[in-house]
């Protein structure tokens, strides 16, 4: 299997705080890598940093072989890589089909002007979240955590991308909640979607990813099956620590 | 040489305290109160009104000043900003819309010509051929007086450094048992209070008029952008970079080029290094 | 948001362009050139919603396009005699050039201060105007006597309602497309916009040439109505001041709104000159911006279709209160 994405010794300092200390992992094609550490650990830093938000101070990061810390965060989706948040921020006046167009949409002037949306791939995309049909002309304030949870899942596949970030996808969710997201993140590993995926809800995330990667103050403490990882001594003195 | 110095200097302290009230709501509200320069009109013409109508002596007026300057603050953050929970755009717009209400106001009240405020000491000293007005003198050691005065209260007193509290961190701060709403309204009374004595050496310095708020608000502006957010002695050293750049063009160029140097400044500034020259770096 | 034209719409809006093109009829010339500076007031205000409304680039300096515009034509047909037909699609060009030359690299500046950077080149520009070339521009005075293109009340109101009219639809149009989504969403999440994989460079430099054309060609027209031109009253705070009252009063982002807005406080200005003649109108003016404002970002629009919602829907009411999040800005 072929290296999808790489992040090679990478350093990311704010102000005097260390947030990425020479930090390397990669994931390969059809993957589901988790990404645990206790708060602070310089995971969301990490997330950032592949997309472009921010800008590491050194090292590299790959797509595909090609270095990508060039490129400005929209040229890295384009590429095929997005990303969720933790705090989900839809587009709080649009309605749920309106939220998945401009992550369909193309980036090109011309061809948003000129073609209408498709109607039928939004709810194509939505229906694929969870989401019924009738839900898709609801604004993103009637819609539960679960709901923003499916909706940002939604907009970030509508970018088609080849693989995802998703950032405590878990969290604030009700258990009948986590299940469903749990269900549908399974259905797209089996469909050969690639993941990253960071979650204090180690117990739902289990069954989620092939490997695991530890981070604390960083570094990467450890690397390995999930089990490997959760017994190893540092990660859990990591864990207790805090 | 000398004239441009010692006019430079005086000219730096009056702008300084022009923007010394803009940078304290800026720093711990962080929005643009671009009624501002209103305060800076209204402290004036308080004290027109005071001394010249009224016959009050000179310390009732500054006083009027004051008080009409922090009853706006006060006014301004109950009925406006808190109502806008730091939505920053709408602090702005309202806030623009505020100062051409008040500058309507004024109006009403004092019709739209220009009135010369007497300056507040008399006389002028002469150093070698430069002349220099006491008034202005006295204006440039109010200023170190006021902006020394206001470190050491940001320094030194618990509600000085509650406000200091709350423009690093007002979650932190609300955490930590400081009340941020009073806190809040005691920096907007201090930023209105501070405006108005302004406007008073500022209405002596220029005259006063019901547009003079915009060109004291733009060199506000300029102070606290380029030096930097929550940074006193950026602010104090950009008010000398404006006030000398000022003094330079109008006696080497003309004097209708003065203020084209400020805007050159904000707008490179803000494009180059939009965290201002000393700034924290966090905008 | 919905971009359904129902034959209501049609015919509301066949409606009342039957009234404007009929107005000429029963009101009288006094009224006439009232209406034509609320016809230009809407298409500076349509220009500084298309910007500023849509992407939550809040401009201040609004002036500094619309005086690009006027000055050029001016100064082509006046100086140089240059016909009209040359010097205004000129002066066009010019606005979206120079603007964009000017305005570029503030748009990589965040919203407060992309505000102030606009303020500082109107202020800029005003006192440019008058030391630089005073020959051309005619420095403080301005330039008067400038060729005007229709003489007499009712042409001019044809043509500006015309002109006001043909403005609309064409920004109407581009919002309908998914380009004004894109434009509506960078105002409410821009990072999101950059994550959906968008250029948000590309569309807010769209955005702010439309809105340059749009003043431009405004800012020409304008002048060839009135026939002269000054600093003072072009470059000044008052005027900003209108302009953002218009489009956010009436409502912004909605191309109907700013319109609405542009008729009300023309108006509203209007019947208040009797009863204060002098600028203190703008206390009266300033405090029902204002109040309206704080009571309702959205503008007349959105209360219109608020009062309309409500009688259409007494009973189902009860869709609106679940946990609110994302309020456009967050973190």
């Amino acid at each position: 299997m072929a290296k999808l994405l790489e992040v090679e010794n990478v350093f990311k300092r704010f102000g005097g705080i260390v947030a990425t200390n020479d930090l390397s992992f990669d994931v390969e094609e059809g993957e589901s890598l988790a990404l645990i550490g206790p708060n602070g650990a310089g995971k969301t830093t990490i997330f950032s940093l592949i997309m472009g938000e921010i800008r590491q101070n050194s090292g590299s990061i790959k797509l595909q072989g090609r270095e990508i810390s060039r490129m400005p965060t929209h040229q890295r989706i384009q590429s095929g890589i997005s990303r969720t948040y933790q705090v989900p921020r839809p587009f709080a006046d649009m309605d749920v089909a309106g939220n998945i167009r401009v992550g369909m949409m193309p980036d090109s002037l011309w061809q948003m002007l000129l073609r209408g949306p498709d109607p039928k791939a939004e709810l194509d995309v939505a229906l694929s979240v969870g989401f019924k049909q009738e839900d898709l002309e609801r604004t993103p304030s009637t819609l539960s955590m679960g709901d923003l949870r499916k909706l940002e899942l939604a907009r970030t596949l509508a970018t088609k991308p080849e693989v995802m970030l998703l950032d405590e996808v878990f969290a604030g969710l009700t258990l009948a909640e986590i299940a469903q997201i749990s269900e549908l993140l399974a259905k797209k590993r089996k469909e050969g979607m690639t993941f990253v995926i960071v979650s204090h809800d180690l117990r739902s995330l289990e069954p989620l990813v092939d490997r695991a990667v530890a981070m604390n103050f960083g570094r990467q403490i450890a690397e390995g099956t999930f089990q490997e990882v959760m017994g190893d001594e540092e990660v859990r003195a990591a864990y207790l620590g805090q | 040489m000398t004239q441009i110095l010692i006019q430079g200097f005086l000219l730096s302290g009056l702008y300084a305290l022009i923007a010394v009230g803009f940078t304290l709501i800026f720093s711990v509200g962080r929005v643009l109160n671009l009624a501002y320069g209103a305060y800076i009109m209204m402290g004036g013409y308080a004290y027109f009104y005071a001394v010249h109508i009224w016959h009050l002596p000179k310390t009732l007026g500054f006083l009027s000043a004051v008080v009409v300057g922090a009853i706006a603050g006060i006014l301004m953050y109950r009925l406006l900003v808190k109502r806008l929970e730091g939505d920053q755009v709408a602090v702005e717009i309202s806030t623009l819309i505020l100062a051409v209400i008040i500058q309507a106001g004024i109006v009403l009240l004092f019709n739209d010509s220009s009135k010369i405020l007497l300056p507040i000491v008399n006389g002028v000293w002469h150093v070698g051929s430069t002349t220099i007005t006491k008034n202005m003198v006295m204006a440039m050691i109010a200023s170190w007086i006021i902006l020394g005065g206001l470190l050491a209260f940001v320094k030194f007193t618990h509600l000085g450094r509650a406000i200091q509290a709350v423009s690093m961190d007002p979650k932190g701060a609300l955490i930590s048992g400081i009340r941020t709403d009073r806190i809040n309204l005691t920096t907007w009374a201090i930023s209105g209070a501070l405006g108005a004595v302004a406007g008073v050496f500022f209405a002596t310095h220029t005259q006063l008029n019901p547009s003079m708020w915009v060109s004291p608000l733009i060199i506000a502006v300029a102070v606290v952008i380029v030096g930097g957010i929550g940074s006193i002695i950026g602010s104090l050293i950009v008010a000398h970079i404006i006030g000398f750049m000022e003094i330079i063009t109008s006696t080497l160029i003309g004097a209708e080029l003065r203020g084209i140097f400020t805007m050159l400044l904000i707008i490179i500034v803000l494009v180059v290094r939009p965290q201002g020259l000393f700034g924290r770096g966090d905008l | 948001m919905k971009g359904i034209m129902t034959p209501r719409h049609v015919a509301l809006w066949i409606a009342f362009a039957a009234i404007m093109l009929l107005l000429p009829q029963v009101v009288s010339n006094g009224t006439l050139r009232i209406i034509i500076f609320a016809n230009f007031l809407a298409i500076f205000a349509m220009s500084w919603d298309f910007l500023s409304g849509k992407t939550g680039y809040v401009s201040f300096g609004h002036p500094f396009l619309i005086g690009i515009g006027a000055y050029t034509t001016a100064i082509l047909s006046y100086r140089f005699h240059m016909p009209i037909e040359y010097s205004i699609p000129i002066a066009v060009l010019t606005t979206i050039a120079g603007g964009t030359f000017f305005f570029l690299p503030a748009l990589r500046i965040k919203g407060t201060y992309f505000a102030l950077v606009t303020l500082a080149f109107m202020e800029l520009i005003y006192q440019l105007t008058q030391v630089i070339r005073p020959d051309l521009t005619g420095g403080t005075r301005g330039i008067s006597g400038v060729k005007t293109l229709l003489v007499g009340a009712v042409p001019n109101y044809y043509f500006s309602f015309l002109l006001m009219l043909g403005i609309a639809l064409v920004l109407w149009v581009l919002a309908r497309t998914r380009l004004g989504t894109a434009l509506d969403a960078i105002a409410m999440n821009e990072e999101a916009v950059s994550g959906s994989g968008l250029s948000t460079t590309k569309l807010k430099l769209f955005a702010f040439m439309v809105s340059a054309a749009v003043a431009g060609i405004g800012g020409a027209f304008y002048v060839h109505y009135l026939g002269s031109i000054a600093p003072r009253a072009l470059f000044d705070i008052d005027f900003v001041f209108t302009i953002i009252v218009s489009a956010l009063i009436g409502g912004a982002s909605t191309i109907v709104g700013p319109m609405l807005g542009a008729f009300f406080m023309t108006f509203l200005l209007e019947y208040l000159r009797p009863l204060l003649p002098g600028s203190e109108r703008y206390l009266i003016y300033g405090l029902v911006a204002l109040v309206l404002y704080v009571y309702q970002p959205k503008g007349i629009y959105a209360i219109i279709a608020d009062l309309r919602d409500g009688m259409r829907s007494k009973n189902a009411n009860n869709s609106k209160n679940s946990g609110k999040v994302g309020d456009g800005k967050a973190a």
